[in-house]
């Protein structure tokens, strides 16, 4: 049987304060289903038949619906038969959990996930060693790598298909653990995890350079922008390398003072350049959990506020190096390139009249 | 004493749980006071929204002016509209904020910048662009809210707001109480493109979505927005994903609900308990605070009922009084 694929598109990413605070952009329902529509033709055309998605009451599935109902009324079947997973819908990070989870189960061969960095992390929390290709439609998204989607979906065909065979086709992430309390609460981050003195979870975006104090980060891009981008601009460290970084920002009294030693014009969110104070950096090496200085704040995964802790709260932060797989979509369609994967024969002219 | 990780001071957390409370208490005893037949007319209760009425206004000032809808009586609360003023009109008397001629769904106090729930769904957001205009053009730094549901925001006079306020980079706010129910409609039967953003982007209006049950969010939200329509940054459009506690009107016996779905939310989802938690949790606020404001506000609805009570009806004499302006 030909291999199946899931595909999670979260209708509500690109929603949050940045649009206001910063320029975000915010990408329509319209355009999420344009995507998949992509994702799906590139998919058919490597072979697959048959994905597995997630329902969603945001609007997606009806616009796709419609482009499927329209090709089928010319007669074309550019689309693989698309199957939803049986679950209920809550419109909440629950519903990417439990189709993750689900998916898994049902031994898809990749996961296409549309989304944020957010929504990412909530994919891999749940889908195991099941390999994910991210798009992204979020606001701060270091993790997605920014391309067309057709591409992404090219990629992932001729990966589950075996036209690109494995050791090239997919790649190893690392992943910061989060562990409070010896274990009460574990939460991952697939770039970063930011500690802040804000105590509330409240719009949840990372805006207020003031209020960074700690950070963690797996990989250290200076081409992306968020937290990664403060490290990146720092020091480097790729994707690929084993370990991370970890940056230690000053506080506005350490500012004032002048004893921070470095002021970083960091790119945090969309459009927003903003001087950040750094006091130190070191290398985060893999399996060695980290103890954060600062005793009451929130945890920021991957740019959101998400935990909020108090001096009672225990925090250690763990890096994993090969902790869940993606999609190499640049060295799938190097491969497809070098070995003629999507050239063939050419088919006969037919006779003009 | 410990440091405060809010966003507001102590005596402005305070502020917003007693308005939050009294909203609440408020329509606990409205429940309880319509079954009994006490109460003339039609009542849309709240309970279960406070925190994006309090998120919001505690942001405003009186010469901030919003339009609120038929689910009114928490936006009055909020923007400062005396408690007896509301009951007595609510009750049908004489002194009532509109002299007990207009009921629930008519509250107005122009002089807290409430310009009035609203029987006509949609029909706030012209009001507001009108306000916002007004602000606008009297230079005074105000800012015209319009409140409106999932399912009103499918009104035409809703769509065309939103272009007028962009047209004219009004200092307007529209903000979208989504609790996922028009009457017994589902949002996802009756909303097209189901994100209230995309609609906001539409017309070139940014849109923030944000939980509706969690004040923090909703007051870090709210006060970008308003601070960027004050700044002349123009229009912005918050979506609030919340939840209702009671029925469509009082006397609704919901059908349309899962079994469950009412004690789930009123268990996990409920804004007050939420906000009373973290609060408490952070060492800011104690229990025994919270608890004399929880006993202040029932003494207040007490009253506010007592008076309503005792109040005369509208003479039949006034009939014609009060209800058209004349200028
Ligand atoms: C123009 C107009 N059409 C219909 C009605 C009848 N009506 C009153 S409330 C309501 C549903 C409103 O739903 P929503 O906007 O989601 O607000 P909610 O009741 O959920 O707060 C309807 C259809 C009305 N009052 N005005
Ligand atoms: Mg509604």
């Amino acid at each position: 049987m030909a291999p199946v694929v899931g595909i999670i598109a979260n209708p509500v990413s690109a929603r949050d304060i940045r649009r206001v605070v910063a320029n975000a952009a915010s990408l329509q329902i319209t355009d999420r289903a344009n995507i998949v529509l992509r994702v799906l033709a590139a998919l058919r055309a490597c072979g697959v038949t048959d994905v597995l998605m997630m329902p969603e009451k945001g609007g997606i599935r009806g616009h796709v619906e419609r482009g499927v109902v329209r090709a089928r009324a010319h007669g074309d079947t550019p689309y693989p038969a698309i199957h939803l997973v049986d679950m209920p819908v809550t419109g909440t990070v629950a519903d990417t959990h439990r189709a993750a989870a689900a998916m898994r189960q049902a031994g898809v061969a990749a996961i296409v996930v549309l989304g944020g960095d957010g929504t990412h992390r909530a994919v891999v929390a749940h889908c195991g060693s099941i390999p994910i290709a991210g798009i992204s439609t979020g606001t701060n998204n270091a993790f997605p790598e920014h391309r067309e989607p057709t591409i992404t979906g090219l990629a992932t065909g001729l990966a589950v298909t075996g036209k690109v065979p494995a050791p090239v086709a997919f790649a190893a992430n690392k992943r910061i653990d989060v562990c409070v309390n010896g274990g009460e609460l574990r939460e991952i981050a697939l770039v970063d995890v930011a500690l802040v003195t804000e105590r509330y979870i409240g719009a949840r975006a990372l805006y207020r350079t003031e209020n960074f104090r700690e950070l963690f980060v797996t990989f250290a891009d200076p081409e992306v922008i968020g937290m990664s981008a403060i490290a990146g601009l720092l020091e480097p460290v790729a994707r690929d390398e084993s370990g991370g970084l970890m940056v230690r920002l000053a506080t506005p009294e350490q500012r004032q003072a002048g004893t921070c030693g470095t002021i970083l014009h960091a790119p945090i969110a969309p459009g927003m350049i903003t001087p950040v104070g750094v006091t130190d950096w070191r290398r985060m090496p893999a399996g060695v959990p980290f103890v954060p200085e600062i005793k009451a704040g929130s945890i920021a995964l991957d740019g959101e506020r998400e935990v909020s802790f108090s001096a009672r709260d225990r925090v250690s932060l763990t890096l994993r190096d090969d902790a869940f797989r993606t999609v190499n979509v640049g060295g799938c369609m190097r491969f497809a390139a070098q070995n003629r994967l999507l050239a063939g024969a050419p088919a006969p002219l037919p006779a003009t009249a | 004493m410990t440091e405060n990780p809010f966003p507001l001071d102590r005596d402005d957390l305070l502020k917003a749980y007693r308005i939050m409370r009294t909203i609440r208490e408020f329509e606990e005893r409205l429940h309880i006071d319509f079954a009994k037949g006490d109460i003339p007319g039609f009542v849309h209760l709240y309970a279960g929204e406070e925190a994006s009425a309090a998120g919001i206004m505690m942001h405003l000032k009186d010469n901030d002016r919003i339009a609120s809808t038929h689910r009114g009586h928490g936006h009055c609360i909020a923007k400062g509209v005396d408690v007896h003023e509301m009951m007595a009109e609510i009750y049908g008397r004489s002194t009532g904020a509109c002299r007990g001629k207009g009921g629930s769904m008519h509250i107005a106090d122009l002089s807290k910048g409430m310009m009035g729930a609203n029987g006509i769904l949609g029909a706030g957001a012209p009001l507001a662009c009108g306000a916002a205009l007004a602000a606008k053009v009297r230079g005074d730094g105000g800012v015209g809210i319009s409140f409106v549901g999932d399912g009103a925001s499918n009104q035409g006079m809703f769509l065309e707001s939103l272009n007028l306020a962009a047209v004219w980079n009004l200092p307007a706010i529209f903000v979208v109480e989504n609790n996922g129910y028009a009457e017994s409609t589902a949002r996802d039967w009756a909303v097209a493109v189901d994100s209230y953003i995309d609609r906001a982007s539409g017309f070139g209006l940014p849109g923030v979505t944000v939980d509706g049950t969690d004040f923090f969010a909703v007051y870090e939200a709210a006060g970008e927005i308003i601070r960027r329509a004050r700044e002349g940054g123009g229009p912005a459009l918050l979506e609030c994903n919340m939840v209702r506690f009671y029925g469509h009107f009082e006397g609704d016996a919901q059908t349309y609900r899962a079994k469950g779905e009412v004690e789930a939310i009123r268990a996990s989802r409920d804004c007050i308990k939420i906000f009373a938690e973290r609060v408490i949790e952070a060492g800011v606020i104690s229990r025994a605070e919270l608890e004399a404001i929880d006993k202040e506000v029932l003494d207040l609805i007490e009253d506010a009922v007592r008076a309503a009570k005792s109040a005369p009806l509208p003479a039949p004499a006034e009939l014609l009084t009060d209800v058209y302006v004349a200028y």
